[in-house]
């Protein structure tokens, strides 16, 4: 530094140590000529109108840009699904694109150190390493995990990649740790994947229940939806079933403090009444369903008495439950978590299903069984996902399906599976023995997400070649990785997300990405190319858009359409839902002969039992400010801020027993792993004998302690239930 | 004020805000309900935030929308939402509060600021805070009840929440009643006559009780938390406070040097180096107490307030005792150098300057006496500031007399030195009634009934701050022992250090009154 900025920079230094200098600058307010008075840093030139890219309930946004950077966020007046309003993570989106800890270059594993390595080499070799392994082990050795935070246009091409280019049928998606279950639970009772409601639903409908849905944390947009039908509905009823009380329970006209896992019995318990009082509808049983005489033959045990034992809560409770969804004009029922994370979650699914079906509470206004997604294109995935199923909603076992899709793609019908291939719990037990030794994966960090992370790290290990393409970097999965691929994020790329009701919003681009980082749709060009497949793959194609218009051509005719659907439509509408308002209006179903099934439900305990030596129900879940395993939110100053740690919820009562005080640090110990320097939080919230503690704290791990037991439809992991004891930790 | 939003809203040209309206399913658009108010203030009446405690679910999305729309760090949250809980399992209470500024009747940080920074606007009641006229003092943050106004480090000034005034004369909501995906925040207007007769609406469990400083927040509670079942969340773990160091060393210092000039006037040994001794010890107190303000270079814009804020006062008074001490000195170098003969000017001065001292350190204590800082707002605060002011006085006293002996044997001149003989009965004497005032307090903390005194105590009996307690008790007695073996100097070091370890937990172990906050709390570096 020369003597002139030095003596400059000095007495910056000075002016500002004095307070001569209060950075008036840096703090004043201007007007922004669309938004009004505010700080002048959150004035844009222009605003790009795009859809949240957390969770799923698809919010639309306008970002401002300012000299090619993001600036602000605010929520789009004009969208129908939020109205203007958003969340503390998507009022604080814009910081994400700003934020610290980003992938920047391709890394790969070099005498053991991450090296940076061109583009060019990162791509050879991952498909000569790839392709290397295939050879010797056969082309099932490579397990690809995907991911619900991709743009449709991506899963899409990605799908492709993986079963035709890489030939290998073990694709899953991170979606199994948390929408499989609903996928599973909708195909089994109506044919077909697709909730079949909408949003607006939860405005007309007069009673809703809510099961294992903590909405108010997680998708926060959606209560004011419940708060405007209180306004103009005579009478709605709140019903929210949960062990924990919830910010969602506070909210509800009737909390359900059901035992951990009783919601089957609950649901069952319910139809019972139904039955038995004759408040089902008969005639729509009769003309759309089927499996109804077996259904009432085996609720018939679920007894009101008999419920009370299982679901803890009072006869008259649940008789008046009962009454409530039996009696009212339209019924929602909403689930998330609470039911699809769950060794059963795919059948508690069908069993919310049945109360919909033998009430009629299906395909009318305000009547719906409705799955709260959770990731922002959760849906997409399983519309275009070439992975449980063939895009499209079609089927591998389905032959016509298999030559429509080849007839399209231009290929050899023997190209398509027959069967769908592993699916991702499936895929790291394929890797711990063996059979599988090389992973990719794709924009998730299984590291904190995947249950019984000692298992998770034995597969690692295993591992010949572990590749993560991911937007942050270091994440805990991606220091583990032997290839890092830097990947654009959210407001890098452009192309659409679906919505929980279904609704395709557009998402578009604010800035470029940082350093090297490359969208995920360039990616997986790049390596198709190298892989020799491009054109035969991806003919003619360079944007997102010409996957879109391919995915158009695919979906056409399929219960998603999106054939008439244009990115134009999209956009100017504020996003346009497939299927319209809601499915099944004509009672028809995606079965062959067009009627729902009704499925008796039995009601399980959950695997792991508490016991003497583990004596508290662990259940895991999230708080409003952050998402998932903090790769984002993390690196926003505000929000962790806000919930900087994990903690662990104890009711006073243990607390008292196990002579904790709020604030301590305590271990939670699994017969897994243990989880240390937890702190404490002794609260009425949770019920004596359970504890809960968040998720999504690399620091905190809670995946160390849950147990991997798996839905046997769905796949999903019972992260919500399992047998931990509680101490209070030594001093670090 | 013009309030052009909620036409806007319904002429349906506002595509850039928010619709305030709740539209009815195929209606046409028509305004249900507006946030802010629809028609302009008439006299006597002001505008005020609604929190209805019904509808908050918890988002946080006011906080985010309130930092995005003043653009303020992550750490400094002009709005912040509070957790409270009450009831046991499964009939559990769960609510929150959502505050920014309560833009109060009768508030205490417009009646505490030096510096006239705040005003209360005339018209709109919204109490405003300004940048450029701010010294960071931080008093305002000592005055109020709710710790609304935060001091913000890298700019050296206080900011606060000013109801978003500038969208609202654009007709636009405050940020965060824009953000509520609840709409559980509205601005309303009250009649302030009404208002001061009845502010029951103010109150609420998790906040501090409204007749402070008259809040005008209304608070919609749940019917069921009437009773008061709720409590805050976040009391199980108290922080200890920014020890303000410079007011550590200046109070200390200054005390000291207002009690040595009082006693030597009383025992006739203004002898000239002494003075000069002690202007030099004032002069660095002063100066040090400057580096307090996040302002250092508008430190005298803090007088411009003595009518009516105990700052300016202490300010003033103490201004005035140095210079009546530089005065006094400078007459009595005159006399030493025998420019001048009249030894009156020189006690004249001195006693003057004395009695600005002790009314300057009196309008010290008052600073801290503010019913948001309960630990501070007792008798025994200007009681330890007096008696400090004593102890060391008599103690600094013949100390500087020792010194003005061994500097005058150095001087080519005749100062006339006449050494004096200090007894220690004064020292042992005060050092009992300092450490009396010090234990009584200590009791009557532990005894208190209100939760933020217990937990001021709690934390000096805590680990961290343990320490500093004993050894502020440990050398006022060292202090007296030692001067009883006639070592003056070390004596001195000992009640020094007593007295800033005592002032030092004056300043750490305040719990402030606050809104009840979240449970987790960020972790400053």
């Amino acid at each position: 530094m020369n003597l002139a900025a030095k003596t400059r920079s000095i007495l910056v230094r000075a002016k500002r140590f004095l307070g001569i200098d209060t950075l008036r600058t840096k703090y004043a307010y201007a007007n922004d000529p669309r938004f009004g008075h505010i700080s002048e840093s959150r004035v844009a030139d222009s605003w790009v109108k795009t859809t949240c890219g957390y969770c799923s309930v698809g919010c639309g946004m306008l970002i401002g840009v300012k000299d090619g950077k993001a600036v602000a966020a605010r929520g789009n007046p004009d969208h129908p699904v939020n109205r203007g309003k958003l969340c503390p993570k998507g009022l604080s989106e814009h910081h994400m694109l700003t934020a610290p800890g980003r992938a920047t270059t391709p890394l790969l594993r070099k005498d053991g150190v991450l090296t940076p390595v061109s583009w060019e080499e990162a791509i050879t070799t991952m498909v000569t390493r790839i392709t290397s392994i295939q050879a010797r082990h056969g082309r099932g050795a490579l397990g690809v995990v995907g991911t619900g935070q991709l743009l449709t246009e991506e899963t899409y091409t990605l799908g492709k990649l993986v079963q035709l280019g890489f030939g290998t049928s073990n694709n899953d998606g991170n979606t199994t740790l948390c929408m499989a279950s609903a996928v599973s639970g909708y195909k089994l009772s109506f044919g077909s994947d697709g909730p079949p409601g909408s949003y607006e639903d939860i405005e007309t409908a007069d009673v809703i229940l809510l099961i294992g849905a903590n909405i108010a944390d997680n998708h926060p947009i959606l209560c004011e939806r419940l708060q405007r039908n209180g306004r103009f509905a005579q009478h709605r009823t709140l019903i929210v079933a949960d062990p924990r009380v919830t910010k969602t329970a506070m909210m509800a006209d009737i909390h359900l403090p059901v035992k951990p896992r009783s919601d089957i019995a609950l649901l069952n318990g319910i139809a019972h009444i139904l039955i038995r009082d004759g408040l089902i509808d008969r005639a729509y049983i009769d003309a759309h369903t089927e499996g109804f005489a077996e259904f009432a033959a085996f609720v018939a045990t679920f007894t009101p008495e008999h419920t009370s034992r299982i679901t803890g809560l009072g006869v008259d409770r649940i008789e008046h439950v009962a009454h409530l969804y039996g009696n009212a004009k339209a019924a929602f029922i909403g689930w998330t978590m609470g039911v699809n994370h769950s060794t059963q979650g795919a059948v508690t699914v069908t069993a919310i299903n049945n109360l919909a079906l033998i009430t009629g509470n299906i395909g009318r206004t305000g009547a719906s069984p409705f799955s709260i997604t959770g990731q922002c294109n959760a849906m997409g995935t399983r519309e275009t996902g070439f992975t449980a199923s063939l895009p499209g909603y079609r089927k591998f076992e389905n032959a016509e399906d298999r030559q429509a899709l080849a007839d399209i793609w231009n290929i050899d019908v023997g190209r398509i599976p027959t069967q769908r291939g592993k699916a991702y719990p499936d895929i790291i037990e394929a890797a711990v023995t063996g059979s599988i030794k090389a992973l990719w994966f794709v924009a998730t960090n299984p590291a904190v997400s995947f249950p019984n992370y000692d298992l998770l790290e034995f597969a690692f290990k295993n591992l010949e070649f572990l590749v993560v393409q991911d937007g942050f970097h270091p994440t805990p999965t991606t220091a583990l990785a032997d290839l890092v691929l830097p990947a654009a994020i959210w407001g890098e790329k452009e192309g659409t997300y679906t919505n929980s009701e279904r609704r395709i919003s557009k998402v578009n681009k604010v800035v470029v990405p940082p350093g090297e980082a490359r969208a995920d749709f360039d990616i997986f060009l790049s390596i198709a190319e190298a892989l020799g497949l491009r054109e035969e793959l991806y003919p003619g194609w360079t944007t997102t858009r010409d996957a879109y218009k391919e995915w158009q051509r695919v979906s056409s005719g399929r219960a998603c359409d999106y054939s008439s659907i244009s990115w134009e439509q999209v956009e100017r509408e504020g996003g346009v839902q497939w299927g319209g308002d809601r499915l099944y209006t004509d009672g028809r179903f995606a079965f062959d002969n067009g009627r729902a099934r009704l499925h008796a439900v039995p009601c399980e305990p959950f695997a792991e039992q508490p016991d003497k030596e583990y004596n508290f129900i662990l259940n895991t879940g999230r708080t409003v400010e952050h998402w998932h395993t903090r790769t984002k939110t993390g690196a926003i100053a505000m929000l962790n801020g806000m919930v900087p740690n994990a903690w662990l919820e104890m009711n006073p009562i243990d607390a008292a027993q196990l002579k904790l005080r709020s604030h301590d640090r305590v271990t939670v110990i699994s017969r897994r792993n243990r989880v240390a320097q937890v702190e404490l939080r002794i609260t009425g919230i949770v019920a004596p004998g359970q504890v809960f503690m968040p998720f999504h704290f690399p620091e905190a791990n809670s995946n160390l302690v849950t147990l991997g037991a798996f839905d046997p439809i769905s796949r999903e992991p019972n992260f919500k239930q399992c047998a931990v004891r509680v101490e209070k930790s030594v001093s670090p | 004020m013009p309030l052009p939003l909620h036409d806007r809203a319904i002429d349906g040209s506002s595509f850039d805000l928010v619709r305030l309206s709740l539209l009815e399913s195929g209606a046409p658009a028509r305004v249900v309900d507006a946030l802010i108010p629809e028609r302009a203030l008439e006299p006597g009446e002001q505008y005020r935030f609604h929190f209805d405690m019904t509808k908050c679910i918890g988002c946080r999305s006011c906080e985010i929308a309130c930092n995005e729309q003043n653009g303020n760090p992550y750490d400094i949250n002009w709005r912040r939402v509070g957790e409270l809980e009450g009831g046991a399992y499964p009939d559990t209470l769960r609510h929150y509060l959502s505050m920014g500024c309560n833009h109060c009747l009768d508030a205490d940080c417009v009646k505490g600021c030096p510096v006239e920074a705040y005003i209360k606007d005339p018209i709109t009641g919204i109490v405003v805070h300004s940048a450029d006229a701010c010294i960071g003092c931080q008093y305002c943050v000592w005055n109020c009840p709710y710790s609304v106004p935060q001091f913000n480090a890298e700019r050296g000034v206080v900011g606060k929440c000013d109801m978003c005034k500038g969208r609202l004369a654009e007709g636009l909501e405050p940020a965060c009643v824009n953000a509520c995906p609840e709409h559980a925040i509205e601005i309303e207007i009250v009649s302030k006559a009404a208002w001061k007769a009845d502010f029951t609406a103010a109150d609420s469990p998790g906040m501090p009780a409204a007749r402070h400083t008259i809040s005008t927040t209304r608070i919609t509670l749940p019917p069921a938390v009437a009773g008061g079942e709720l409590e805050r969340v976040d009391s199980g773990q108290i922080r200890a406070e920014h020890p303000h160091w410079s007011l550590v060393f200046m109070t200390t210092m200054v005390q000291a040097a207002v009690g040595a000039l009082v006693v030597m006037l009383l025992v006739h040994a203004t002898d000239t180096v002494s003075l000069t001794l002690l202007a030099l010890v004032t002069a660095v107190a002063l100066n040090i107490s400057v580096f307090h303000l996040g302002r250092p270079a508008y430190a005298w814009r803090a007088l411009k307030m003595w009518r009516r804020s105990w700052l300016s006062r202490e300010v003033l008074l103490f201004g005035l005792f140095f210079l009546s001490i530089g005065i006094c000195t400078a007459a009595s170098w005159a006399q030493t150098l025998d420019l001048f003969h009249g030894i009156h000017v020189v006690l004249l001065s001195g006693w003057t300057a004395s009695i600005f001292g002790v009314l300057g350190t009196i309008a010290s204590a008052y600073i801290y006496l503010v019913p948001a800082r309960p630990s501070w707002n007792m008798i025994h605060t200007p009681l330890d500031f007096l008696l400090s002011a004593s102890l060391m006085g008599v103690i600094l006293a013949p100390v500087l007399d020792e010194a003005a002996a061994r500097l005058e044997h150095l001087a080519p001149r005749d100062f006339a030195h006449t050494p004096i003989h200090y007894s220690t009965w004064p020292v042992v004497v005060i050092s009992a009634l300092w450490l009396i005032n010090q234990i009584i307090r200590l009791l009557r903390l532990r005894g208190s009934s209100l939760f933020e005194s217990r937990a001021s105590f709690a934390l000096m009996r805590g680990p961290l701050l343990r320490p500093a307690v004993i050894s502020s008790f440990a050398f006022v007695l060292l202090s007296s022992v030692v001067i009883l073996t006639g070592v003056w100097t070390l004596g001195l070091a000992c009640a020094f250090i007593a007295i800033l370890s005592a002032r030092y937990l004056f300043f750490v172990s305040v719990v402030p009154l606050s809104m009840g906050l979240s449970f987790l709390r960020q972790r400053h570096a």
